[in-house]
């Protein structure tokens, strides 16, 4: 998978290349439009993720320049103007996804994967997680074919740690990719203990569930 | 009250008590008019009378006799000379009773003293006062009905001058206090008029819009100034501190602090992000064209916060009325708004508490929700202050204190009411009404 990263804090495209490096990904950098021109002149890219605030063009018609040359590229938008209209007006304009920003790496990857997944148009999406089988697509943790009952939220939980397998995910990581759109008066979330005691309890009625590790001042994590 | 309601009545007010002023000193002035007149004739003739004698001798009228009184046939005059031993009335004209012929009627009488051939004479000439005080009342009347007529002209032609008048001011109060909401779009237009005050405050309210537009504007470039600005260094720590956590060879004190340092970051993320929701509210940057049921929001609420109740073993009851509608409102912003109390009501609770969400539709259309916990209540003292930013009462509680601020932004914004009632130790009700204008009922639209 080939990226390109449109971004002209020099810190935050050289931190997203390095975590995305260690994803898998291939990545390329533009810091202006300009340069995001010539490398998308040059070869194509899966997903071109952009920043809106560039120095030297405005960023939707950056998107708009892009889509004709890079037709098949995934397009995620990443901005800190935060304007209703700009997430709109970018959507409309093809974009893929938008992420406000400060936002998550892990966050960026888990769309990233949506979209691929989106794209691929596989009907069911089937994760293998010790002795259970995830489906992403139809949202359920299955047990041979017994489904295994989780909520809407432990799931939402279970599939981020299992799409982050083997990092450990801090407890602010996993309350903000589960409520990230609310501005509410917590910083700190504990409640995500009750989700995990609960996905525990659920799942270790069917068979262990010792790939998820609790990792002590932290949060949580997969082991696969 | 209206300017031009309290002229009218000013006034009117001021003309009547003149006119009843007037009206009430009336036979007053026309005694004393009429006594005025009647002294003159009564010395004119007495005059003549002093003349006749001196003339023609006294016994021109006394003809021999000590007196001589003749009147009218209508005894409204009557005229007496008589030889005095001394004078027991001094030359005076006074109001008093005389009887003639059986009839006591009020004079205005003359006394007059003279000496002639050495003798002492006094005369007397009386004239009837109540041929005159009979006009009394016929006069009030005339005057009260003519008086009344001129009021009623004056009123008319003062009243149309006066709203002519007043008539720049009806246009700024309009165009300028009324009308023009908040955000301002342009800059309003001056007003055309001749009457030096109007202009002035017509040009003090446009310096004053033009300059709070400016405000308005900056402040929105800062915003968004300030949200690029502040949220950019933010994301690049956090990616930093990301990347950070998944090196391998950290060991457990080192991820501790790494997982410490993304937690403060967190907060301070949300305390901008809330800041910025506050503002973007109070800027109106959010469209209400959505409509939302208050029994679906509250259950997708409480679904989100059903862990929390969870852990603390909070029980939740809520009783809504499912027909009813909310429109042109942001549904987002509600959600915020209700999710904010509700998470309060739970944090705020004690454990095995309980709360209830219960909502009521008024008869003049108006619609609340009510949240009822069961939780430590709030002072009377603090309620006053709970809304503003920053403000934490249980400081050993996690937070930072614009979750409320929130929630004012938002119903201020929406129009709804805030109200709180409770009870320190035992419980806290707080209750959000809607105007009837944001309400529909499903009974009513059909």
């Amino acid at each position: 998978m080939k990226v390109l990263i449109i971004e002209d804090e020099r810190g935050m495209a050289l931190e997203m290349e390095d975590f995305l490096l260690k994803a898998g990904y291939l990545c390329d950098l533009a810091f202006t439009a300009r340069q995001a021109r010539q490398q998308m002149e040059q070869g194509p890219y899966d997903f071109i993720l952009l920043d809106l605030g560039l120095p030297d063009m405005d960023g939707l018609m950056v998107l708009e320049e892009a889509k004709k040359i890079c037709r098949e590229a995934s397009y995620i938008i990443l901005t800190a103007r935060g304007k209703l209209e700009d997430r709109i007006k970018g959507l409309d304009l093809g974009a893929d996804d938008y992420l406000p920003k400060p936002f998550s790496l892990l966050e960026l990857q888990s769309r990233m994967q949506a979209i691929s997944r989106r794209k691929s148009g596989l009907k069911d999406n089937l994760v293998l997680l010790g002795d259970f089988t995830i489906n992403l697509s139809n949202r359920t943790a299955l047990y041979g074919n017994t489904d295994v009952g989780l909520s809407k939220k432990e799931f939402d939980l279970l599939s981020y740690l299992l799409l982050n397998k083997n990092r450990p995910l801090t407890r602010m990581q996993l309350s903000e990719h589960i409520w990230g759109g609310l501005s509410d008066d917590d910083y700190d979330s504990n409640y995500i203990d009750v989700h995990i005691k609960n996905i525990r309890k659920k799942m270790t009625a069917y068979a262990p569930a010792d790939w998820l590790q609790t990792i002590r001042g932290i949060g949580y994590k997969i082991n696969l | 009250m209206k300017l031009l309601t309290k002229i009218t009545l000013t006034s009117t007010l001021s003309k009547l008590a003149t006119v009843v002023l007037f009206i009430a000193l009336l036979p007053f002035l026309i005694n004393r008019v009429a006594f005025q007149s009647t002294n003159n004739l009564l010395k004119l003739q007495a005059r003549k009378v002093m003349s006749n004698i001196k003339n023609n001798g006294i016994d021109y009228y006394l003809q021999g006799d000590s007196t001589y009184g003749s009147y009218t046939l209508l005894k409204d005059e009557y005229i007496s000379l008589e030889k005095a031993k001394h004078i027991y009335t001094a030359d005076t004209i006074q109001t008093a009773p005389r009887i003639i012929e059986g009839d006591t009627v009020q004079y205005r009488i003359l006394n007059q003293a003279f000496e002639y051939n050495n003798h002492l004479y006094e005369l007397e000439i009386g004239r009837s006062i109540t041929s005159i005080s009979q006009y009394n009342g016929p006069l009030q009347k005339i005057a009260f009905y003519v008086l009344g007529m001129l009021i009623m002209l004056t009123l008319l032609i003062e009243l149309s001058l006066t709203r002519i008048l007043l008539k720049p001011l009806q246009t700024i109060i309009q165009t300028k206090l009324i009308n023009p909401v908040f955000p301002f779009k342009d800059a309003p237009a001056p007003i055309h008029t001749t009457t030096d005050d109007f202009q002035h405050l017509d040009a003090t309210l446009i310096s004053l819009m033009t300059r709070i537009k400016e405000d308005f504007d900056r402040e929105r470039a800062f915003t968004s100034n300030a949200s690029h600005e502040l949220m950019t260094p933010i994301s690049i720590l956090q990616t930093k501190m990301e990347n950070l956590l998944l090196l391998n060879n950290l060991d457990e004190a080192a991820l501790g602090k790494i997982a410490e340092m993304m937690k403060t970051l967190n907060r301070l993320k949300k305390i901008v992000h809330s800041l910025l929701l506050i503002s973007r509210i109070e800027n109106a940057q959010y469209a209400k064209q959505d409509c939302m049921q208050p029994q679906q929001m509250m259950a997708e609420i409480t679904e989100e916060l059903l862990h929390r109740m969870e852990q603390r073993n909070i029980q939740l009851s809520v009783a809504l009325q499912p027909s009813v509608t909310i429109i042109n409102v942001n549904h987002d912003l509600l959600f915020q708004l209700f999710y904010n109390l509700i998470n309060n009501a739970i944090r705020y609770n004690k454990n095995n508490g309980t709360i209830h969400i219960s909502d009521a539709l008024h008869t003049n259309g108006s619609y609340t929700v009510f949240i009822k916990d069961t939780g430590i209540g709030i002072e009377a003292a603090d309620i006053a202050t709970l809304f503003n930013r920053f403000q934490k009462k249980h400081t050993t509680e996690e937070g930072y204190g614009l979750g409320l601020s929130i929630v004012k932004s938002i119903a201020d914004y929406h129009a709804v009411s805030l109200h709180i009632d409770s009870v320190p130790g035992t419980g806290t009700t707080i209750s959000a009404t809607f105007l009837p204008i944001f309400i529909t009922h499903a009974h009513l639209s059909g």
